[in-house]
């Protein structure tokens, strides 16, 4: 369980990035979304002790991030957004570095790596020079150190942002054999509900929601989305995209008026909540 | 401190960019290489043991001041080193790891050198400890240099332009490819600013083409403390 404790963080006089996160996260997979600049990698990296916070602090699995980060460290792995392989070195032999640096000693930090780079089947390209690798295999290693590692707690920023469709299955396909706790950060929505039980909505530094996917969507009660450009009536517009939530009876009604009828989703959260997706 | 992970990741890092990045080997060859040639032709040969002396000095002194791109690079661009944090490891293991991986990667330097300077009669196999003694402090100093000035960047797009800039300054200009002696004493000084000319006036000591000046010991020493402590301050390990 992580537990968030009043978290701010303050990085200049103008950039508030968290402005008191509080929450409790007891899903095996939470998902962490937000558009870009809302506060998930500065909240993931102050989780991960990798960024003090201004006030607050939290714990995982009971621990400390300011009092006992040793203990931390070794609970969780973080991969962070954008994280690279190193070119020149291959997948096995960065992974054995990371284990390493986790206190796997040299010959278990082999096998480990060896195991988990079969498991997410990246095994054939282990001593490849990684700047040989597709985008989605080079991400699909950073999931497998993670796996490797055996951490009790991953924290994935952003681990799908920039991937084609089909590597982004892949990648996906890899997070789901983790057996850990998981928090994972996305501005896509559907990758929150393909992977995460929790969802916990920030925007500006703010959590603006939280809940079950099954438990938010509900929120709208079998209602439906319509949207039409330049439409009359709406419940909120967005540019110049007219937006009404409408129940089950009023569809016919709606399709003739020239609405487009859409399915909710968690983007219908966001936009309930008068957040933009544009960023 | 996590010895293994240290070697390791020295011998990997240090060891594979020679062998599947030569380039970056012949890079960090040319401009000694280049000296070395044009050194003896204006001095008609007197002054080739200087130049010899000075090679292995400009080797890691250029090796470990490049490592500001490295570290820099792992910090802001591909995220390596917050990587890093979230495990076991202390910023001074990851400091060691990469300073060792710059010597790694100076070792066929040093050793193509160590061929010419005892054909030559230049180094002698007395003297090699001391030159290697020398040669691990500077890559350190130098090192750590490196990581304070990889700490400050924001982008790292201006990194190779300052690197390129403190490489050549700091190697070419202190006594490295000619006799320390040659200079005001107060010149001497001010150069010491540089770590490279304590070590490299050490070395014109060691191997006996110059007078040995054991304070630039304490001073190489020094440096190397004083930027140990600093390098360890603006990493930026945990923000
Ligand atoms: N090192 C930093 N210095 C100053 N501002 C920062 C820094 N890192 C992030 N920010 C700002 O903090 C806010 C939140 O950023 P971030 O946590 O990266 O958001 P997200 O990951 O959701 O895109 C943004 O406005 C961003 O510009
Ligand atoms: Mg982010």
């Amino acid at each position: 369980m992580i537990e968030i404790q009043g978290i701010t963080k303050r990085y200049n006089k103008h950039i508030f990035a968290l402005k008191g996160i509080e929450a409790s996260l007891k899903e095996r997979v939470t998902t962490v979304i937000g558009r870009n600049g809302a506060g998930k990698t500065t909240l993931i990296r102050i989780l991960s002790t990798q960024l003090f916070p201004s006030s607050g602090t939290a714990l995982i699995e009971g621990f400390d991030i300011l009092k006992e980060t040793k203990k931390v460290r070794q609970l969780i792995s973080s991969i962070p957004q954008e994280a690279q392989l190193i070119g020149i070195l291959s997948p096995l032999e960065q992974m054995q570095l990371y284990l390493m640096a986790r206190g796997f000693s040299t010959s278990q930090a082999k096998e480990e790596s060896k195991d988990a780079l079969d498991e997410l089947e990246l095994y054939d390209f282990r001593n490849a020079p990684s700047d040989t690798l597709s985008g989605g295999m080079k991400r699909k290693v950073f999931v497998a150190m993670a796996l490797a590692a055996k951490a009790p707690v991953i924290f994935l920023d952003e681990p799908t942002t920039g991937l084609d469709p089909l590597s982004r299955i892949e990648v996906w396909s890899a997070i789901k054999r983790l057996s850990s706790k998981i928090i994972l950060t996305t501005h896509y929505m559907e990758e929150a509900q393909e992977l995460s039980n929790e969802v916990v909505v920030i925007d500006q530094g703010k959590i603006i929601t939280q809940g079950t996917v099954n438990n938010l969507l509900s929120t709208f009660n079998g209602k439906m989305r319509a949207e039409k450009l330049d439409g009359e009536e709406f419940d909120i517009k967005i540019a110049n995209v007219a937006i009404k939530y409408i129940e089950q009876d009023r569809v016919d009604e709606f399709l003739r008026k020239g609405y487009d009828i859409k399915r909710i989703n968690l983007d219908d959260i966001f936009l309930s909540k008068g957040v933009s997706l544009e960023s | 401190m996590n010895p293994k992970f240290i070697l390791f990741f020295a011998w990997y890092y240090g060891f594979y960019v020679v062998l599947r990045g030569p380039s970056y080997l012949l890079a960090s060859l040319s401009l000694p290489l280049t000296l070395l040639f044009m050194v003896t032709i204006f001095t008609h040969g007197t002054l080739i043991a200087f130049a010899i002396a000075g090679g292995p000095i400009a080797i890691v002194a250029a090796n470990s001041i490049n490592g500001a791109a490295d570290a820099a690079f792992f910090r802001i661009q591909i995220r390596i080193q917050d990587l890093f944090v979230a495990t076991s490891i202390t910023s001074q293991d990851y400091m060691f790891a990469l300073s060792l991986s710059y010597l790694v990667f100076s070792l066929p330097g040093i050793i193509l050198y160590g061929i010419l300077g005892s054909y030559l009669r230049v180094f002698s196999l007395n003297s090699a400890p001391w030159i290697i003694g020398v040669l691990v402090l500077l890559t350190l100093t130098i090192s750590n240099l490196s990581f304070i000035i990889a700490g400050l960047l924001k982008h790292i797009r201006n990194v190779w332009g300052i690197t390129a800039i403190l490489s050549i300054i700091m190697t070419v200009l202190p006594p490295t490819f000619y006799p320390y002696s040659y200079l005001p004493n107060w010149i001497l000084y001010v150069l010491s600013i540089s770590p490279v000319t304590p070590a490299a006036v050490l070395l014109q000591g060691i191997v006996g083409l110059e007078r040995i000046q054991y304070w630039m010991l304490a001073i190489l020493f020094f440096e190397t403390v004083v930027l140990t402590l600093l390098g360890r301050k603006f990493i930026r390990w945990r923000e």
